[in-house]
């Protein structure tokens, strides 16, 4: 596993993202645009489930965020494989990355519960979906919180 | 049944920010003490990249993490990967960490092979 690591940070392109005095910065602008945008349609998407904005039209509104919302993970997956990718060994050692990384799959699997039960035709209004609206608040908040203690610890 | 809800959440949000603040952090000077520190020792590893440069150094048996500035404020000091290697006698003049535990300083000058590098040379000590 350090092998793989150490060889993600030889690639030409991480070399030159290490050195960069531009594209590093702009990555990491363009990682906080696509957190920034799925944490706001994560919020409201859960507050919608959860009883607010009663007035738009619950199906339309959750259609339209859950879009946003997969467009931004994907951005953030990609930026943030970036930002990993510069010294991938000593990131993949920290304790609070490994905990990001789990909560992430937690909110990964909490999502896909949703899902399978929203198919199943549970009413989003539900007691079941309410907590996993809850839950889906309390992981992605988590999620940027371990993020950006990345940053500050180890 | 929304207002608890929003309640509870901004409580948790207040808890987790209060928890930040306390923290140390690696980001800027707030994890630092205010006195001057010397590290000297042997360069076991070197990085000079994003988001900000580093020096291992092994000090009398204690491995030591020094931090430096971003790599653009690093290299235009003159500390490049060419000027320094793993082996070379260093010298780092900075700020350690409030947590003495911790084997760990952030350098505002680099002394490598008998040449000063600042690398916060808004930041040393005065002469």
């Amino acid at each position: 596993m350090d092998g793989f690591f150490a060889g993600i940070e030889q690639l030409a392109l991480v070399r030159g993202l290490k050195a960069s005095f531009v594209a590093y910065p702009i990555v990491n602008a363009l990682h906080i645009m696509s957190i920034g945008s799925l944490l706001t349609s994560v919020w409201l998407m859960d507050l919608r489930i959860l009883g607010a904005f009663r007035s738009l039209p619950q199906a339309a509104f959750i259609v339209l965020l859950r879009r946003i919302a997969l467009t931004a993970f994907a951005g953030a997956l990609v930026t943030g494989s970036l930002l990993f990718s510069v010294r991938a060994s000593e990131y993949a050692a920290m304790p609070i990355f490994l905990a990001k990384m789990t909560l992430i799959l937690l909110a990964g699997a909490n999502f896909l519960v949703f899902m399978r039960r929203a198919k199943g035709g549970d009413e989003p209004g539900g007691g079941a979906m309410a907590v996993l609206a809850v839950l889906s608040l309390v992981l992605w908040t988590s999620v940027l919180f371990a993020g950006r203690f990345i940053g500050f610890l180890g | 049944m929304l207002s608890p809800f929003i309640r509870g959440a901004t409580l948790a949000a207040a808890v987790m920010l209060a928890a930040g603040t306390a923290a140390y952090a690696h980001h800027g000077w707030s994890w630092t003490q205010d006195g001057f520190f010397e590290l000297k020792g042997r360069i076991t590893a070197i990085y000079i990249g994003n988001p900000h440069a580093t020096l291992d150094v092994d000090a009398k048996g204690e491995a030591w993490r020094v931090e430096m500035a971003p790599p653009s404020r690093t290299i235009a000091a003159g500390f490049t990967e060419e000027v320094a290697k793993v082996g070379d006698e260093v010298t780092a003049i900075g700020h350690r960490s409030r947590d003495e535990s911790e084997k760990r300083m952030k350098a505002v000058r680099v002394i490598v092979g008998g040449k000063t590098y600042d690398v916060y040379p808004d930041r040393v000590p005065p002469a």
